[in-house]
């Protein structure tokens, strides 16, 4: 048995011989197949195989349905919600702190200094850029404030004294300041 | 078994793959028969191209209680049959790996020159056919595959290679090789 030398063709017999072949591509091997005495050998062989093929054994349907069962939509998954939420939640807090900071710079850049005198405090809180840790802007006064919740028990002098300290204090760190030279970074064990 | 005769039902009346799903799916216990009707052999053809033996049924059986578990990942990209093959391997697959069926499948590679695997032997009466069975039989794993999903199937290669797990252009080449070695054994 030779082989057809037109392989495009000869490539497409096993879809001709299932009945797969698009109406137009089949009138076309269709007239190839007429008058191709290869070609029409190996359909004939094809045909041959894919009966023999196709002769395995014959399935119980019954059994395999019954097996089967039924539908079962799938569940709506709050999964999805509760990251959406958590992520509306992150970002909505991400906005408001960058708005919050936006604020803060442009108070330091104006009204806030007026308040604020840029004096050089002696009190250990008023030397945040020294601080060994990260140049996070530092806002002591609120902290004093909001943080002792012994305030309101304070006298008169003790606030009037309090207030004074604070007079001394630099509100806000300079903007211009670089203050990447502050970072502490610790060396390796051993290293020093 | 069934006999065929037993699914003669026409299959322009029982409506497209698609269309039985979305029927079964509304709860009508019918549509999955016919889909497994459909199916059933083809799926068994291709689980014994992969050289199953004795467990070709559970492999089916399986196979469809797998694929209708998970119908809704069914996107329709392929065709029903094709996403059928695809599960049948993967589980034929996944025994083997597991070992469980370890001594009780051969585990075939494409290195193997032939395999013993020719359950209709007692069956073939004819002597033309029982040496077309022979030459396939005679095919590596990987032809005999491609070669049954082209032939017996009428697959294309695109759909071959994603049931068997390879390139459309290899697919061509095994089916091309596979071919041209049945040629040979029955021009001998």
């Amino acid at each position: 048995m030779t082989d057809c030398p037109d392989g495009a063709v000869r490539d497409l017999l096993p879809e001709l011989v299932n009945d797969r072949l698009a109406p137009d591509v089949r009138r076309r091997v269709d007239a190839h197949v007429r008058d191709c005495a290869d070609c029409q050998q190996e359909v004939e062989l094809l045909r041959a195989l894919r009966a023999s093929l196709r002769r395995v054994s014959v399935m119980d349907v019954g059994t395999i349905v019954s097996a089967i069962p039924a539908y079962r939509a799938p569940r709506r998954s709050w999964g999805g919600w509760r990251a959406a939420a958590a992520i509306m939640l992150l970002a909505v807090g991400g906005t408001s702190v960058a708005v919050l900071q936006r604020e803060n710079t442009a108070a330091r850049d104006g009204g806030v200094s007026a308040v604020a005198p840029s004096g050089r405090g002696t009190s250990p809180i008023a030397q945040p850029s020294r601080a060994p840790t990260l140049p996070a802007i530092q806002h002591p006064a609120p902290e004093l404030a909001l943080g002792n919740p012994a305030i309101d028990e304070l006298n008169d002098r003790e606030l009037a004294t309090l207030l004074a300290e604070l007079e001394t204090l630099e509100a806000f760190p300079s903007p211009d300041e670089d203050r990447s030279a502050d970072l502490v970074v610790p060396s390796p064990a051993g290293t020093d | 078994m069934t006999d065929v005769a037993d699914r003669a039902d026409s299959r322009a009346d029982q409506g497209t793959d698609d269309e039985l799903i979305r029927r079964w799916k509304s709860g009508e216990q019918r549509a999955a028969t016919l889909l497994v009707g459909r199916h059933a052999d083809s799926v068994a053809r291709f689980v014994t191209s992969l050289g199953v033996r004795d467990d070709v049924e559970d492999v089916v059986q399986d196979t469809f209680v797998r694929a209708f578990a998970s119908i809704d990942g069914f996107r329709g990209e392929s065709r029903l049959r094709t996403w059928l093959f695809t599960i049948a391997r993967r589980l034929v697959l996944d025994a083997r790996r597991s070992e469980r069926w370890r001594g009780e499948q051969v585990e075939v590679q494409d290195g193997d020159a032939r395999t013993d695997f020719d359950p209709l032997d007692a069956m073939v009466a004819d002597e033309a056919e029982r040496r077309m069975h022979g030459a396939v039989a005679r095919l590596t794993p990987t032809q005999r595959q491609v070669f049954g999903l082209r032939v017996g199937e009428g697959m294309s290669y695109r759909e071959i290679a994603d049931a068997v797990g390879t390139t459309e252009g290899a697919a061509r080449v095994h089916y091309h090789n596979a071919m041209r070695a049945i040629k040979e054994l029955l021009d001998d």
